[in-house]
């Protein structure tokens, strides 16, 4: 047997170190490619859609690249794994900018992750398309910030509107609902638009309570919600707690005639196969589903694409929620940058401004906050769920939309808690 | 401290160093500058980042030690006492519209005010039953952030800072500076700690808390003073927090990365010496840097446990302690 000495391990680390150092987070495709960069949640809590956000960008990066690229430039992406910790953010943002030099920026998915890299981009003056923020722009008033999300910029006004509009076209009208939130800032958000819009509507709130996103056990919560006997009952939260707060209502057989809301898990791949019929006439919040009324111009292909790769790159398998919004965001990028001709930003910022944008999500236009002009809240149904088999899925029927009505593919089923 | 089993670089010749002090600042402000004429002629903000992130560990660990290292009390509330520096910045920009400098004044005094208050109550606890109160009270704090809306609650504060501050180039630079000097003066107090009685008192606390008291070391008051110590070090290390990423909202504030780092900086770089969490953080908090920007990111934490579990085989007393050995 050979001994290594202590000189040839000492090559083999630093061989190892370029090797691994090597990809780089970075994929040179030719000379002088356009640079885009971005964090993104690899690793942590968001990364199930942080990865799956990555293979929407890189799928729209090939599309690209096989037209030709941008402004002749074949396109390179730069990220690097933010680890879903806000901190790591700023700093990854100036690496991009000052070390890599990328050309455009754009963000990482959700708020947490966009609030930090905003103060750097803002300080370089870049235009910045970001993917699911809420209400980010609130703060900081950046006029070259666009964002992808359909909650626009009034998410109070807006986010529950669905699920009451639909409520009240129940045979009985409701008089009472319970609001359940979660204890962050996009299910509290969620909330606050159920609880204002509920008053306006002289909706009676029988239980309005938030829960630690730490919480396991919902049997206590949703008897108490049983015991007030609300008419609706809307709630604003995260995967985990989702699945047990779905759980926990199918145990207790808790019945209302509309039970959901805002809760983000059901649109999750993953979710829906361990879920199966806990899911029937569960009535929530979504940004996407496969229905005739949303087949815009682009979308089968993308998520053709999608799904092909989407088993062997261990990420949500159907692609029905935000990975379309991912491969859009790009695309407004790439409309961009054509139109404009040139990478200044002030001219790129403009036009994200007065233009539309024909994307795989459909066409868009930004506000003057930079969130979506018009506003496209969904609110689903699950119908007819039998079993946590997905190729239902994958066709139009399982997620029926309810609102807004120019996007609307089915009825009402109530109540929520009888089986398929 | 009874049950105490910290691996512990040993004590330098106090009498001494003690007499050392001017050479030592002029020392550390010597390398402060140099560090920040460099970085300035390099140009490039993302050194003013990185070396804020390696800086605030220096201050974290070296505020760890102060406690855990001179006094034997590990305490593992680290990211509890960081987020409350970082949430009174925030408080007192929102009440009064104060910026930065005086959230660093603040964070002081709340973080003292914490960390006395924290000792008078759990220093009857020794050994493992202090450490899962240090523990609690990073959860009771979490718990009262997340429910204080006036700071944002569960939703997080933005702070939108101003893009420049002059004479600086940008505020990432301010930013660096600040925690540069914060990281001098932090790493000045804890060897003024170790080279005066009041260090020795913490070291006799340490090695056995009943002969010590037995010869007259008031130990409760020196466990006070220490941990009101540890406590504003550590706030101040949290209070610029807020103003490095824009935004905080508390799972990122109370991050288990700060409470790891602080004890794993100081016990790889030796703990119980001012120079150990120094050499601790500059190490291990340079390696995740690179590690978020190179191989890939999630190995940070795989990174800290390894290099633990290393140095607990190779090197128990730390760096310090393996150069002391060999010599």
């Amino acid at each position: 047997m050979t001994r290594m000495t202590r000189r040839a391990l000492g090559r083999l680390a630093a061989g190892a170190t370029v090797l691994a150092a090597a990809p780089g987070l970075s994929f040179a495709q030719g000379s002088n490619p356009l640079r885009i960069g971005y964090s993104m949640s690899l690793s942590g809590g968001l990364a199930p859609n942080g990865r799956s956000s990555l293979l929407a960008h890189r799928i729209w990066q090939e599309d690209v690249n096989a037209r030709g690229g941008i402004l002749g430039r074949p396109v390179e992406l730069v990220y690097y794994d933010d680890q879903s910790s806000p901190a790591n953010v700023p700093g990854l943002y100036t690496k991009l900018l000052d070390v890599d030099r990328v050309d455009m920026v754009t963000s990482s998915y959700a708020t947490v992750m966009i609030a930090p890299s905003m103060p750097v981009v803002m300080q370089r003056n870049m235009c910045y398309v970001t993917l699911l923020g809420a209400g980010v722009n609130e703060a900081f008033k950046y006029d070259r910030y666009f964002n992808m999300n359909v909650t626009g910029d009034d998410i109070r006004a807006n986010y529950a509107k669905g699920f009451l509009d639909v409520a009240a076209r129940l045979p009985t009208p409701p008089r009472s609902i319970a609001i359940l939130a979660v204890d962050n800032e996009f299910a509290q958000k969620a909330a606050e638009s159920a609880r204002y819009l509920s008053k306006q509507r002289g909706l009676r709130i029988v239980y309005d309570r938030s829960y630690p996103p730490t919480t396991v056990d919902f049997t206590p919560t949703l008897r108490s919600i049983q015991s007030a006997r609300p008419d609706l009952i809307f709630i604003g939260s995260y995967p985990p707690d989702s699945n047990g707060i779905l759980r926990a209502a199918s145990e207790l057989r808790i019945t209302a005639q509309m039970f959901g809301g805002g809760m983000i898990g059901p649109q999750i791949a993953a979710v829906q196969a361990q879920l199966g019929p806990i899911l029937n006439n569960l009535v929530t919040w979504d940004i996407y589903s496969p229905e005739p009324t949303m087949d815009f111009p682009g979308i089968r292909a993308f998520q053709e694409k999608y799904r092909a790769r989407a088993v062997q790159e261990q990420v949500d398998v159907l692609g029905n929620y935000l990975q379309p919004y991912a491969y859009a965001q790009m695309q407004v990028v790439e409309q961009a940058l054509n139109r404009v001709g040139k990478l200044d930003q002030a001219a790129l910022a403009k036009d994200m401004h007065a233009s539309t944008f024909n994307t795989v999500v459909g066409d868009i236009r930004f506000g003057i906050h930079g969130e979506w002009a018009e506003p496209r809240n969904l609110l689903v149904q699950f119908q007819g769920i039998r079993d946590g088999d997905l190729e239902k899925y994958k066709k139009p029927g399982a997620k029926v939309i309810l609102f807004p009505e120019n996007l609307k593919s089915g009825e009402l089923r109530i109540p929520y808690g009888v089986p398929a | 401290m009874s049950g105490a089993s910290l691996p512990l670089a040993p004590a330098p010749a106090m009498a001494a160093s003690g007499r050392r002090h001017l050479p030592f600042w002029l020392g550390a402000v010597g390398v402060a500058v140099l560090l920040f004429v460099a970085l300035r002629a390099i140009g490039n903000d993302y050194g003013y980042f990185a070396g804020y992130f390696i800086l605030q560990y220096v201050v974290l660990a070296t505020a760890w030690n102060i406690l855990g290292g001179y006094a034997g009390y590990v305490n593992f509330g680290a990211a509890g006492f960081m987020a409350a520096g970082a949430y009174t910045a925030i408080a007192l920009r929102k009440a009064t519209g104060l910026d930065l400098l005086p959230g660093i004044a603040a964070a002081a005094t709340v973080g003292a005010l914490l960390g006395l208050g924290t000792g008078y109550l759990t220093l009857r606890l020794r050994g493992v039953y202090f450490s899962i109160a240090t523990l609690c009270l990073a959860v009771v704090l979490q718990t009262l952030v997340v429910n204080w809306d006036y700071v944002g609650g569960s939703r997080g504060a933005y702070i939108v800072r101003p893009r420049e501050v002059a004479p600086f180039t940008s505020y990432g630079e301010y930013l660096f500076l600040v925690m540069l000097v914060l990281a001098v003066l932090a790493v000045g107090i804890a060897r003024t700690v170790e080279v005066t009685r009041l260090g020795r008192g913490l070291q006799a606390i340490r090695d056995n808390e009943r002969a010590a008291e037995a010869v007259g070391v008031p130990t409760l008051r020196l466990k006070l003073i220490a941990t009101a110590l540890c406590g504003a070090l550590m706030a101040v290390a949290g209070a610029p927090l807020p103003y490095y990423s824009g935004y905080l909202n508390p799972e990122g504030a109370f991050s288990l990365a700060y409470a790891v780092n602080a004890i794993a900086m100081p016990l790889i770089g030796g703990a119980g010496t001012w120079a150990g969490p120094v050499i601790g953080a500059v190490l291990l908090g340079s390696l995740q840097q690179a590690a978020t920007v190179t191989i890939s990111s999630a190995l940070n934490l795989f990174i800290v446990g390894w290099m633990l579990v290393i140095f607990v085989a190779v090197a128990p007393r730390g760096i310090l302690g393996w150069f002391r050995r060999r010599r």
